[in-house]
């Protein structure tokens, strides 16, 4: 059996984050997202941070696999964390060989950080708590443009059929007593059998162009799909958007 | 006199690149009939098919789906008439789940939600694939997939059925899950079938009549007429079905029978027979010709002659 990398892995789980409506799930989520990405002071961040934790523990997504995604934006973050003491101006810290780390540069490091790994935390609630195929359904029903919604829809359909050539041709050269190294024979090796790669996802595209004519196509797949928010649905959205908004109005009030 | 379902009249076709992939091909389908297309690998077949459908458009020549020229059709109109499986259900399935996925082609047909609903899930069930509504097509097997995408185009209910290698690398259960249901659907439905297929063992149980391809029409005839012919089968490349070569053999033991067998069930019947005309036994022996007879049938199929 193949490893696919599944988003949508543990949707089939029973939670809150689960049971909430696709389609204010992505709303209520994304607002919520950009307030945090967009939050001035740490103070404030670290209570988005402390939030985006509890949203994912009520999700009941297994840790491994929420740490799984969350660990790639620490690749991101860290050059932050260590780059920016040094280069924001400010109350000096300490400092050697001439470079100073000061007070608001750390402050600001650890800011961007926080605001990022909360962001990608609150991603698995939105996305992985729901089977990826109504995901796209629901925004499609939100009206985004058809184009993306087949872009995606297509996406992830023949994501898992390259996996698998790319699986395929892989093991064949395997197989030959093919071994990765940093030579020219292996780099030119390779860059072959990538060509080989796109040429077949080239002619699969066309024979999938040919068999979606076959069935009627004429520019956009339809799909029936039936949504339907309940009440829960409409608190849940709403305390979320609040909480979002307030994030930005409460220290409007405060300082004043 | 049967109406023709499916008339081609001097069809050829080139790719852009220059292949001449088909050159005068002239068949008639009559409605009701399954047909086995045969030829080897690059015969030709594939090409065929698409333009069964209007996919390609032949540089010259005709196709007629009953009477009517698929140039006149609008795409609807022929989409409705023809159904095309296609070999490797990663190209047919595109949706992200297996009722989307069937559900395609009767929604672009403009029935009502409630309609599709009822095609899903007749399609689901004729193909023994109820429960798998919401699988995605990469949580299936292969043999599921191909169940999958047959189901997808009987969903939009076509009076013709044209399937392009529908058993090739099926497990065996799996292929004759597919050759009952394939019958089915004719006996059933009535629905006209053009098959294309390198399992010679399957066409007995599959066709009522063969077309030999090979970029034109090299013959046409029963199983029987196309598979007695041994000069046809040799110039082509064609195999025959195993349980023929095996009474073939069984000839050469001084087996006697009129008519050799190209299916199991042509071979219970046939030996019945002859068991029966026999006085209750058959006998078989080794005689003068027997060696020379089994030599000239190794040398027929190109086996390998042991020492
Ligand atoms: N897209 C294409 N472009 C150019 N030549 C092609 C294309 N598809 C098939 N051919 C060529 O056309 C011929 C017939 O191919 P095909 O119809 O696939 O045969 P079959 O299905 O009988 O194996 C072959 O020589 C093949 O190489
Ligand atoms: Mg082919």
């Amino acid at each position: 059996m193949v490893e696919y990398p599944e988003i949508d892995r543990y949707s089939s789980l029973d939670s809150p984050m689960h049971r909430f409506d696709p389609r204010a799930k992505l709303i209520a989520f994304t607002i919520l997202i950009f307030s945090i990405v967009l939050l001035p002071n740490l103070k404030l961040a670290l209570i988005g941070l402390l939030a985006s934790i509890l949203f994912l523990i009520a999700s009941k997504l297994p840790l491994r696999f929420a740490l799984q995604h969350i660990k790639w934006v620490f690749l991101f973050v860290v050059p932050f964390i260590i780059i920016m003491p040094f280069t924001v101006n400010g109350t000096e810290i300490f400092s050697f060989y001439g470079l100073t780390m000061t007070y608001e540069g750390l402050e600001y490091g650890i800011l961007v950080a926080v605001r990022a790994i909360s962001a990608v935390i609150l991603v698995l609630p939105m996305i992985a708590t729901t089977r990826f195929d109504i995901t796209i359904k629901a925004l499609a029903k939100l009206k985004m443009p058809n184009m993306l919604v087949q872009m995606f829809m297509f996406t992830y359909r023949y994501i898992f059929v390259f996996v698998v050539e790319f699986q395929r041709t892989w093991r064949a050269m395997a197989a030959r007593g093919f071994k990765l190294k940093t030579n020219v024979y292996a780099l030119k090796t390779i860059g072959k059998a990538l060509g080989t790669l796109f040429v077949r996802s080239y002619e699969r595209g066309e024979r999938v162009y040919q068999a979606l004519r076959s069935r009627g196509y004429t520019g956009s797949p339809k799909t029936l799909v039936v949504f339907k928010m309940h009440v829960l649905d409409y608190i849940l959205a709403g305390t979320i958007i609040g909480f979002a908004v307030s994030l930005h109005i409460i220290p409007l009030y405060l300082h004043s | 006199m049967k109406r023709e379902a499916i008339t081609v009249r001097n069809l050829s076709y080139s790719y852009p690149d220059g292949t001449k992939a088909l050159e005068d091909v002239n068949l008639e389908v009559y409605e009701g009939e399954r047909i086995a297309l045969v030829g080897p690998n690059g015969a030709g077949k594939t090409t065929f098919m698409l333009h069964l459908n209007g996919t390609l458009r032949g540089t010259e020549g005709q196709v007629e789906i009953f009477g009517k020229s698929v140039d006149t059709m609008r795409r609807e109109e022929i989409v409705k008439e023809v159904g095309l499986v296609f070999q490797d259900p990663d190209d047919q399935l595109f949706m992200p789940t297996l009722f989307d996925d069937i559900a395609f082609g009767p929604i672009n047909q403009g029935l009502k939600e409630y309609e599709v609903r009822e095609r899903v899930e007749k399609a689901i069930s004729s193909l023994g694939l109820s429960g798998y509504e919401d699988r995605s097509p990469h949580h299936l097997s292969f043999g599921e997939k191909k169940k999958a995408s047959l189901a997808a185009v009987i969903a939009m209910e076509p009076r013709i059925l044209v399937l392009d290698e529908p058993t090739a690398n099926l497990d065996p259960r799996s292929r004759t899950e597919l050759i009952g249901i394939i019958n089915e659907l004719n006996e059933r439905e009535g629905i006209t079938m053009v098959i294309a297929t390198h399992d010679v063992n399957a066409i007995p149980e599959l066709a009522d009549r063969i077309y030999a391809l090979n970029r034109t029409i090299i013959e046409t005839g029963t199983p029987h007429e196309i598979f007695f012919d041994g000069k046809l089968l040799k110039q082509n490349n064609l195999d025959v079905p195993d349980v023929f070569k095996l009474f073939e053999v069984l000839r050469c033991f001084g087996f006697n029978c009129e008519k050799l067998p190209l299916s199991l069930d042509e071979a219970i019947s046939g030996l019945t027979t002859v068991i029966e005309t026999e006085g209750g036994h058959i006998h078989l022996h080794i005689h003068e010709h027997t060696h020379e007879g089994v030599k000239e049938w190794r040398n027929k199929y190109g086996h390998h002659v042991p020492k």
